[in-house]
């Protein structure tokens, strides 16, 4: 039996999974439209669910100093994958050829940097960045970000490597090439599309970051998931702003998911065990 | 080029690959685990010049720890967290699972919407339920006032201070089980359910003894997997309760937060997460174990 009786898209089930995706997605609705609303929309009771959008939320963001977090997110976001990559991919490579004992432990060895929680990377940095005047910098967040990004990216690109048949490059490597331009120019060019899913997610972990952006930044390298935060102050909390910001902060992550999320579970997984 | 030739030619590759990885991951992250370590020894607080190096009693921080209330309370409180978010997620993933697992374009279309919450920036998601959980704004509340029924304050209240953050965490994280579990269902043949059925075997019946059996290990996988990450809660707490009211909803990590960052006492709180960070790596260890135990049975 190809199709099974028991699993049908009956229009009962369709009609239940558009209710559920609905009641699951409402809280991130209402801070979108919440982002369009003027504040007197906002305040109003009860809440207006046809209404004209406004812009007023992301030009008054545009002019003030949440763009410039907006710019340290993304600098250190890309900067810190770029790093990650660099260093990440041919350790990757090297792993994923490497015949000799102890292999898994060293892969293991590596993961392990990134189960902890980030509390326990934060004391030493941030005593260490207050020592050498790297607290409230890019290069600071960069460091941190790479040294999160880089098990990641080991772990990622390894699968991509072991898909490719040793045989191919024994072929050039009988003829006289070395292992390096093996690499560079016969290995890096099949592995291209792993590239660019590892390299979206190192840079959504580093995007999404708010704890070390947080201890680690004041105002100079402060991002904008902390600028967020920071519109709920002492003088009483801008909704409006709040609303928009936390939409401009999701937007890169909901473009950029739905380009990798077929590797979005591995991604997401190598933070916790592979056994 | 000899066989050995290649060998030796690759061994040089791999030193020269693998080094700078190596290098950076002992320098920013071993470097730093050695160095939390060392200071959980002293007394060390920012304001207290030479407390770094104060070395005189190194298990002091230690013999203080299970005398705290404090610490002994978060570790209390992240139990509760942890127990119900990840029961609540990993039924409810489950249930969304069952729910999909049809073969349709529109169903497949609609998965990738699921993951919504998951993927969003932790800080946007506290920022959302910040939002539904703030009585002038929120539109729970408008719904409540319209129903003429008075909801109390949630993130303040002693009652369900600690549920609006289960119910924040298990928003955001059930769609990591539901794809898990929904990876597990695709792979049951499904020959089996249907002779069930024609055995006459009722659905309830089929899914406790066809599909449960099948998806077990998973649901207990993908459990473990949020139970690793439960203690990572940090953006919510901060934002929705601060830990409070008083300490119902103070975890272990925003205790150790607090300790190093708002009172500066940096060798106390670095034990704090030295002991955090070994019951993690217990737990994650315990979990490698069964992973190796299960894959020695298959």
């Amino acid at each position: 039996m190809s199709e099974s009786s028991l699993r049908k898209a009956t229009p009962g089930r369709l009609v239940a999974i558009s209710v559920t995706l609905l009641i699951l997605l409402s809280p991130f609705l209402w801070l979108l439209q919440m982002s369009f609303k003027s504040n007197d929309q906002i305040l109003q009771f009860p809440p207006p669910l046809i209404f004209t959008p406004t812009l007023e939320n992301y030009i008054s963001l545009w002019h003030s100093a949440f763009s410039a977090s907006f710019v340290n997110s993304l600098l250190s976001a890309s900067l810190s994958t770029a790093l990650a990559l660099l260093l990440g991919v041919p350790a990757a490579y090297a792993l994923s050829r490497w015949a000799g004992r102890g292999k898994h432990a060293l892969s293991f060895a590596i993961l392990v940097t990134r189960m902890a929680p980030p509390i326990a990377f934060t004391i030493p940095f941030f005593l260490f960045y207050r020592w050498i005047g790297l607290l409230d910098t890019i290069t600071g967040l960069v460091l941190v970000y790479t040294s999160f990004n880089l098990p990641l990216v080991i772990w990622m690109m390894q699968p991509f490597f072991d898909t490719i048949p040793a045989s191919l490059e024994e072929a050039a490597l009988v003829d006289g090439a070395r292992t390096r331009t093996v690499f560079t120019k016969i290995v890096l060019p099949m592995v291209t599309p792993g590239i660019a899913a590892t390299a979206i997610l190192c840079f959504l972990y580093a995007w999404n970051d708010f704890f070390f952006a947080l201890i680690l930044t004041r105002t100079n390298a402060r991002t904008a998931p902390v600028a967020v935060v920071n519109f709920m102050n002492y003088e009483g909390w801008e909704w409006g702003k709040i609303a928009a910001g936390g939409s401009l902060v999701m937007a890169p992550v909901l473009i950029f998911s739905l380009a990798v999320r077929r590797y979005l579970v591995s991604g997401l997984t190598a933070g916790a065990v592979k056994g | 080029m000899s066989e050995s030739g290649i060998d030796a030619e690759r061994r040089s590759f791999n030193v020269w690959a693998l080094t700078p990885s190596l290098i950076v991951l002992f320098a920013i992250a071993v470097l730093p685990a050695i160095y939390l370590v060392v200071t959980s020894l002293t007394p060390f607080q920012l304001t207290n010049p030479g407390s770094a190096t104060d070395f005189s009693s190194p298990l002091r921080n230690y013999g203080l720890l299970p005398g705290d209330p404090r610490f002994v309370n978060s570790l209390l409180v992240q139990a509760k967290l942890s127990f119900w978010s990840v029961l609540f997620q990993v039924l409810i993933g489950m249930g969304l699972a069952l729910l999909l697992n049809v073969p349709s374009r529109f169903v497949e279309f609609a998965r990738t919407f699921f993951l919504i919450p998951m993927v969003l920036p932790p800080i946007v998601v506290a920022v959302i339920w910040k939002l539904i959980y703030t009585p002038d704004i929120s539109p729970l509340y408008y719904a409540a006032q319209a129903l003429h029924f008075t909801m109390p304050a949630l993130t303040s209240s002693v009652d369900f201070a600690l549920t609006a953050i289960v119910i924040a965490d298990t928003w955001e994280w059930l769609p990591f089980t539901f794809l898990m579990v929904l990876a597990a269902l695709q792979t049951i043949p499904d020959e089996y359910s249907e002779a069930a059925l024609v055995d006459g075997a009722s659905k309830l019946q089929i899914f406790w003894y066809v599909t449960l059996p099948f998806i077990m290990p998973i649901l207990v996988i993908s459990g473990m997997f949020r139970l690793i990450d439960s203690v990572k809660a940090f953006p919510l707490i901060f934002l929705l309760t601060s830990g409070g009211p008083g300490t119902l909803t103070e975890v272990t990590n925003y205790y150790a937060y607090l300790l190093a960052f708002d009172t500066n006492e940096i060798g106390y709180s670095s034990a704090v997460t030295v002991v955090m960070l070994l019951l993690v790596c217990g737990i994650s260890l315990g979990l490698v174990w069964m992973g190796r135990r299960r894959e020695a049975l298959a």
